[in-house]
C-alpha cells in the first residue's frame, strides 16, 4: 500500500500554479496567461517513489486574509486540512510581492515548500537569487523551476516527500512586529491558549489574526465560545 | 518638498510616491494586500478621468477605481 500524500498549490495568481500542477499530475488542465483561471480548487493525484500524491491546486491569491471567496478557500484549505506540504509557487521575477504571502503561510505554521518559478524570467532581468539564503531566512525549502519548460519537476518532488515525511526542516518564521504588538500579542496568546481554538490553530496566529480583526477568526472565537 | 495630491489627479507616465491612504481599516489592509502601502513608488499608466486608473505597483500592473483614487495621497518624485 503506497503511503499517501496530500499537497496543497498555493501562490499568486499568474505565476504558474496550474503549469506546476500539470507537470506533477500530467494532468492537462486549462492554463490561461490572465491571472484568476483557477476559482474553484482543482484535485489530481501521481504516483512518485512509491508515495501516492493527492495534489490539490488552489485559487491563486494575494493574501489570506478574509476578503473574497477565493481567498477564504485557500486559507480554509490549509488550517482545515493541514497537508502535508504547501507548495507555494512564487514568480521569481517578482519576488517582492511573491514573498508577503509565503510569509502569511509560515506565520501559519504550514509546512511550506517555496516553488521558485519562472527563473527563466528572472535570468532575462538579470535577477541573481541567493536561493539558499532565502531559504535559510524563511526557514522553507527553495525549489528554482521553470515550469513551463517542466524543469525542476523532479526536484520538487523530492523535497515534498521529504517535508511530508519530516525529513526537511521546516523551521517556519516568526515575525516580531515591534515591542507594543507583541505585548498584546503574548497577553492574546495566553487567553487564547485557554481556549479550544488552540489545538487546532496556533494561538500566536490566532492573537495575530484577531489584532487585525480578522472576521472569520472572530467568528470562530464566537462559535466556541457561545455554541 | 512637492505637494500632496489626491492619485486621481496624476496624469499617465508620471511617477509618484504613495503617502497616505485616507481610508477605513478594511480598504488600507486590501490596498497593503496588493503592496500598496506607504512609501511605495508607483507608475500611473494609463487615466480616463473619472474612470479606473492603472497603476505599474512592484512590477505588476493593478487597476484602482476612481473612487479609490482620490482616497489614495501621493507626492510626484
Amino acid at each position: 500500500m503506497a503511503k499517501e500524500i496530500i499537497i496543497a498549490l498555493a501562490g499568486n495568481p499568474n505565476s504558474g500554479k496550474t503549469t506546476v500542477f500539470n507537470n506533477l499530475t500530467g494532468a492537462r488542465q486549462h492554463v490561461g496567461n490572465w491571472p484568476g483561471v483557477t476559482v474553484e480548487k482543482k484535485e489530481g493525484s501521481c504516483s512518485y517513489n512509491g508515495y501516492s500524491i493527492k495534489v490539490v491546486d488552489l485559487p491563486g491569491v494575494y493574501s489570506l486574509t478574509a476578503y473574497s471567496p477565493d481567498e477564504v478557500i485557500a486559507r480554509n484549505f490549509i488550517l482545515e486540512e493541514k497537508p502535508d506540504a504547501v507548495v507555494d509557487i512564487v514568480d521569481a521575477s517578482n519576488l517582492e510581492r511573491n514573498l508577503y504571502l509565503v510569509i502569511q503561510f509560515l506565520e501559519m505554521g504550514a509546512r511550506v515548500i517555496v516553488a521558485l518559478n519562472m527563473m527563466d524570467e528572472a535570468d532575462s532581468r538579470n535577477y541573481r537569487i541567493d536561493v539558499e539564503g532565502l531559504s535559510r531566512l524563511l526557514g522553507a525549502p527553495v525549489v528554482p523551476m521553470v515550469a513551463n519548460h517542466n524543469r525542476g519537476t523532479m526536484e520538487l518532488f523530492d523535497e515534498i516527500v521529504k517535508v511530508a515525511e519530516n525529513k526537511a526542516q521546516v523551521k517556519g518564521l516568526k515575525v516580531e512586529y515591534g515591542r507594543e504588538v507583541e505585548e498584546e500579542i503574548s497577553k492574546l496568546e495566553k487567553l487564547i491558549s485557554q481556549s479550544e481554538l488552540s489545538s487546532k490553530y496556533s494561538p500566536r496566529w490566532l492573537a495575530v489574526k484577531l489584532l487585525e480583526r480578522d472576521e472569520e477568526i472572530i467568528k470562530k472565537f464566537r462559535e466556541v465560545e457561545h455554541g | 518638498m512637492n505637494q500632496l495630491m489626491p492619485l486621481a489627479m496624476v496624469s499617465p507616465g508620471e511617477v509618484v510616491q504613495v503617502v497616505d491612504v485616507r481610508a477605513g481599516w478594511g480598504f488600507q489592509r486590501r490596498l497593503a494586500d496588493m503592496g500598496l502601502t506607504p512609501g511605495v513608488i508607483i507608475r500611473v499608466m494609463n487615466s480616463q478621468r473619472p474612470g479606473p486608473i492603472i497603476i505599474d505597483l512592484r512590477g505588476s500592473r493593478l487597476v484602482l477605481g476612481y473612487g479609490m483614487t482620490q482616497r489614495i495621497l501621493v507626492r510626484k518624485v
